[in-house]
């Protein structure tokens, strides 16, 4: 499937700004699965500066400074990107990547091989995920069991959270604490994916964050209006022997072609889309708009 | 001469048994500290509580201070220094500290190194990778950064103390910003010159070579621009603890002392701002921590660092020392694993002990604290401060029940120590010498091949007899750190750099614009505290005489002399507005608290403590007569407010004093800060002050037309108030006539408290403003305060004398002060635009507050 893919971030600035750094995580990514084929990013006003480095996840961030008064920012990310995932390892084809129990798995986990090195940091807290209290083992532990295979488990765990959780775009902000969206049982995409991490990483297994896209489809017989697509979140959680594997507990499905990756880390905090700092004295609004379609 | 050991070890082992630095159980003194303790006895019990009270008072007089956080009474603080100094012998410290130090410093610097590089300590199993993965020091945004120092670490502090078994060990290791290098410096001095005596024979090791050494290695982090760099100490600002010791350093290294918002960066690089442009930073000596560095990659909700800062220390286009991330090091989750380290990278074991560490990411020693707990000291791995440690022995059932699961929770965020006793040292309490804990902060600085390390440092006293603990981040009492040789050892000297400094005495164009704008308020607001105290003196006066008189006219002029205040303190409605009537009845009343009401805007204490404010943020540039005289003047307020007598007298008496001490103020402030250092600035707030103040008194007093006799009286306080009268009755030798007031205060083109001879000044100071790049060829403050002069150029006194048609009010001379009035106003404004920060106020592009401590 060939997608084009474009996300507009604006904000509009009361009073003007006299310059700004900003930071970006907003290409998408060129892996297994998912070939970049174009991409572009236009800033308006054109940045004084413009860099792009790897972070310490392996994503593309990218770096740009306005140095001139301005009033409205605009970045705009067009990309063209051809998804196939089964080009990917399917864990509905790895008879026993289903069938590894959370004990086999804690087990493995104990290795010191550098691959393995590599994901135990994804156990550990992070900044947005800094505490797994009682409440959210609790959670977890009804679904994952010593003797149960996890990827079993953490699928029930998705299908919980889409049936217990509300998804409401107006109680939480990217500053909710956990513990208060897991009381709430309300939230967004990156609530949902957080309380997952949250509950994988409190009975030791790594969890990651995802951010990316996801294609709506309209309604049988209409057509597709711009601007309905959203950015999205999602988590992954690595099964030893096998590897990552995405869920979405904001759709209750596991992502297929319809899920675009632009970057990992450990929550929300590591990979922002758009943040910065402006040196204003006003007010600012911001309005992001995301179009997918297949490309023609 | 033998020392007399009734005399000061009376009591010392009383009821307090452990290992002593001095006395050793069978009563006899430790060799090394007989000569010291000789010189104490010499000296005799009465001489030395006279001279500990002096340390004291010096102490307190050059403003050493230690800030409390959350204490209201912690705020500026006095420094403590016992006059008992802590002694180490030559060659204890050369042979096992001074080695064991570069060791560790060298050992820290390659784990510093390896930790955001190529990570090889974990990958080969040396560490745990949660030890690192896990403390909220390794700060992702710092991985694979490169530096052009010889070393990464630049600067290491160690706390040590002397374990059952004679050594000194390592108690912690401090690298983000390590305070107390200040405080032993300014304790060595204050011991020198309150007790000479004391040094008497012995030969203690200097510590101005590593000062110098110090120095050297600021100019050599510079990334490019070697042969001049421009290095800077950042500081988060007056409130911070050490804030006292930020300040003393920049004006001991002679670098600028700057806050976050003096520094941006553009065009890939640092640059602080000055007034005439920005000026690029090539070194940054740092005490802010390092979440704070940087808003737009570290902590969002951060004004104590600079925006985009990271990525120019990528670039290598400027040097943090310490380096960004450098906080991963403090860390008690590497101390079970720094002996394999040692042996990693230099094939030997550590030289220094450390305490016996368990770090529960283990199984087997997780099972061990855990069955242990009663015995154990815990910690956080990343948290040093009190709050974060255990000391299980104190806790009950429950607590230690809490704490268990904790551990168990993220086993892997905790560290169990033995707990030790370590040794005391002798402190002078009322007369007497008594056992204190103590705790020894060594410092190290990296040079091109290794570390160079201070002799002495500074030492820390427990707070109380049988306090088992000393805490860094509390205050409290410090020592002197002598490390004692058989060699003579030269004097301390004030200054000791060699030729190595490049440092150029830099000009007004320099000016960092945030002192720029504290001097700038600082004479503002003591302009306006002189104005104000002393129009309130003069009406307590008139109150005073008053009482013995009571003549109609002047309790009518007395009333006007009430609404007066209000205007020119702008504290309505007072004497003028709503209630005014029973204000009126009890005048002194509302007079009280307009003087000594801190809450109250307007009031004379309100204006000496925002005075106080803008003045700690400038105490670099200020010299140890002025800490004394501003502290008098704090003195003076705090034992009248004691006192509680709020009479008329009193009142007065108390506004004589704090007259006397703010002039003497404000001579040394010109005395002692040159025009380059912004005294300029401070000339144009104080003026454009106190003219604003005097055009205020004109426009209350002079307008209105009063009869005779009432004017008399008028004219006779506002000449008072002014400092006027004599110089008057000089120039006119006549009966005080409106017209010649007028002459003498508004006209007079000589008078330097005339209101066309400030106006002249104050545009002369403006005019000398550096152009400030991007501005106007000739900028709006200077536009504003030469149309103000033309302005008074222009008046003549029939103009300004003339009245209305009903002849109550002289609308000429109102009009013309009030327009003078606000050219002024616009002139201030303009100055602060053009040369201060108000532009650049730093805010998130959205609000991402998130809960990251």
């Amino acid at each position: 499937m060939l997608y084009q893919v474009s996300h507009t971030t604006s904000y509009d600035y009361e009073d003007g700004v006299s310059f700004c750094h900003n930071i970006a995580t907003i290409k998408p990514k060129d892996i297994l699965g998912q070939t970049l084929v174009d991409y572009r990013l236009d800033i308006h006003p054109a940045p004084t500066e413009f860099s792009e480095r790897t972070d310490f996840f392996g994503n593309t961030i990218t770096r740009f400074s306005i140095q001139e008064h301005h009033k409205k920012l605009q970045v705009i990310a067009f990309s063209k990107i051809l998804r196939d995932y089964t080009q990917a390892p399917n864990i509905f084809e790895s008879a026993s990547g289903q069938k590894i129990t959370l004990n086999e798995a804690l087990t493995a986990l104990k290795n010191q091989k550098p691959d393995i090195l590599d994901v135990r940091q994804f156990i550990l807290k992070s900044i947005l995920i800094a505490e797994f209290n009682s409440e959210i083992r609790d959670y977890a532990e009804v679904s994952f069991k010593p003797q149960r295979p996890i990827f079993e488990a953490a699928n029930e765990l998705m299908q919980r959270i889409f049936n217990d959780f509300e998804f409401n775009p107006n109680v939480t902000n990217v500053a909710t604490p956990i513990y208060e969206v897991m009381a709430k049982k309300k939230g967004v995409c990156q609530d949902f994916a957080q309380i997952a991490i949250a509950c994988i990483r409190s009975i030791g297994l790594p969890a990651r964050y995802v951010s990316g896209y996801i294609e709506t489809l309209p309604p049988p017989g209409k057509e597709k209006l711009v601007g309905v697509d959203a950015s999205h979140a999602w988590f992954s959680m690595y099964i030893p022997t096998f590897g990552w594997v995405d869920f979405d507990p904001t759709n209750n499905q596991i992502p297929k072609n319809q899920h675009i990756i632009v970057a990992y880390g450990r929550d929300y905090y590591d990979v922002p889309p758009v943040k910065g700092v402006i040196y204003s004295s006003g007010q600012n609004k911001m309005k992001v708009e995301v179009d997918i379609r297949a490309a023609v | 001469m033998p020392v007399d050991t009734n005399t000061f070890f009376q009591n010392y082992f009383s009821s307090f048994r452990n290992y002593d630095e001095v006395l050793k159980s069978d009563m006899s003194i430790n060799p090394n500290w007989e000569k010291l303790l000789q010189n104490l006895s010499k000296m005799g019990s009465e001489n030395l509580l006279a001279k500990q009270k002096e340390v004291d008072w010096l102490m307190e007089e050059n403003g050493v201070t230690y800030n409390v956080y959350n204490d209201p009474n912690g705020m500026h603080r006095s420094w403590g220094l016992n006059i008992v100094p802590f002694v180490i012998y030559e060659n204890e410290w050369e042979s096992t500290i001074e080695r064991g130090l570069k060791q560790r410093a060298e050992l820290l610097n390659l784990v510093l190194k390896d930790i955001y590089g190529k990570r090889e300590l974990i990958a080969n199993g040396i560490i745990p990778q949660e030890v690192i993965f896990a403390h909220r020091g390794f700060l992702r945004q710092c991985d694979q950064i490169e530096y052009a120092t010889s070393k990464n670490l630049l600067v290491y502090s160690a706390d040590l103390a002397r374990g059952p078994d004679g050594r000194m060990w390592v108690v912690t290791d401090r690298t983000q910003a390590p305070s107390g290098m200040g405080y032993a410096l300014e304790n060595r001095y204050a011991l020198n010159r309150v007790l000479p005596n004391i040094f008497e024979g012995i030969n203690v090791k200097q510590p101005s070579q590593f000062f110098n050494e110090f120095n050297q290695m600021l100019l050599d982090a510079a990334p490019k621009n070697k042969s001049n760099p421009n290095i800077v100490i950042l500081t988060p600002g007056p409130l911070n603890e050490t804030y006292f010791e930020h300040a003393y350093l920049a004006s001991f290294l002679g670098y600028p002392l700057v806050m976050g918002n003096d520094l941006v960066v553009r065009h890939g690089k640092l640059w602080m701002k000055t007034l005439k442009e920005l000026k690029q930073v090539d070194v940054v000596l740092r005490r802010v921590d390092d979440v704070f560095m940087d808003p737009l990659e570290l902590r969002e909700d951060s004004y104590l660092g600079v925006a985009g800062l990271l990525e120019v220390v990528r670039n290598q286009e400027v040097t943090i020392v310490n380096p960004i991330g450098s906080g991963i090091i403090d860390n008690s989750g590497l101390i079970p694993f720094m002996n394999a380290i040692c042996n990693y990278f230099l094939n030997e074991d550590l030289i220094l002990p450390q305490i016996a560490s368990w770090w529960c990411g283990q199984i087997v020693e997780r099972n061990y604290v855990i069955n242990n707990l009663k015995d154990l000291v815990v910690k956080r791995i990343d948290r040093s401060n009190r709050e974060n440690i255990f000391f299980c022995e104190f806790l009950d059932d429950e607590a230690l029940n809490k704490l268990k699961n904790e551990i168990l929770l993220a086993p892997y965020q905790f560290v169990a120590q033995e707990k030790i006793s370590f040794s005391t040292a002798p402190n002078f309490v009322n007369g007497t010498l008594e056992p204190r804990k103590v705790m020894c902060r060594t410092f190290a600085i990296a040079k091109k091949d290794g570390y160079s390390i201070m002799p002495g440092g500074l030492v820390r006293v427990a707070s109380e007899r049988e306090t088992l603990f000393v805490f860094n981040q509390r205050g409290g009492i410090s020592k002197d750190f002598w490390v004692v040789s058989d060699q003579f050892q030269n004097h301390i000297q004030n200054y000791a750099w060699g030729n190595t400094s490049n440092y150029k005495v830099s000009d007004m164009n320099d000016l960092p614009s945030n002192t720029a704008e504290n001097l700038f308020w600082s004479g503002r607001y003591l302009g306006r505290a002189l104005v104000t105290a002393r129009y309130f003196r003069m009406v307590l006066n008139r109150m005073n005489q008053q009482q013995y008189h009571n003549a109609k006219s002047e309790s009518e002029s007395l009333i006007l002399l009430y609404k007066s205040i209000t205007n020119l303190t702008s504290t309505f409605p007072g004497f003028v507005g709503k209630g005014s009537k029973t204000r009126l009845k009890d005048p002194l009343k509302e007079i009280t608290a307009l003087i000594m009401d801190d809450d109250r805007i307007g009031s004379l204490a309100q204006t000496l403590s925002s005075f106080n404010n803008s003045y700690y943020s400038l105490r670099s540039l200020w010299s140890k007569d002025m800490w004394r005289v501003f502290d008098g003047i704090k003195r003076q307020w705090e034992k009248f407010e004691d006192k509680g007598d709020y009479s008329v007298t009193e009142l007065s008496k108390l506004l004589d004093r704090i007259i006397t001490r703010l002039i003497a103020f404000m001579g040394l402030i010109e005395d002692s800060i040159l025009v380059h250092q912004g005294l300029l600035l401070y000339f144009i707030g104080l003026q454009t002050e106190q003219t604003m103040m005097n055009i205020a008194k004109c426009r209350s007093l002079l307008v209105i037309n009063y009869e005779e006799h009432l004017q008399y009286e008028i004219l006779e306080s506002l000449l008072t108030s002014h400092e006027s009268l004599n110089i008057y009755r000089y120039s006119y030798r006549s009966y005080l006539s409106l017209e010649n007031v007028i002459k003498l205060i508004i006209l007079d083109k000589d008078y330097g408290k005339s209101l066309s001879y400030q106006i002249r000044r104050i545009q002369k100071d403006v005019d000398k403003l550096p152009i400030s790049e991007g501005a106007a060829v000739i900028s709006k403050c200077k536009e504003k305060i030469a149309l103000a002069h033309t302005k008074m150029q222009n008046l003549t006194i029939e103009n300004l004398l003339e009245l209305n048609e009903d002849a109550t009010i002289r609308q000429n001379l109102d009009d013309v002060l009030a327009e003078v009035s606000e050219l002024l106003h616009e002139t201030s404004m303009a100055i602060s635009d053009t040369y201060f920060n108000h532009s650049y106020m730093q805010k998130q592009l959205s609000n991402q507050n998130f809960p990251l401590s």
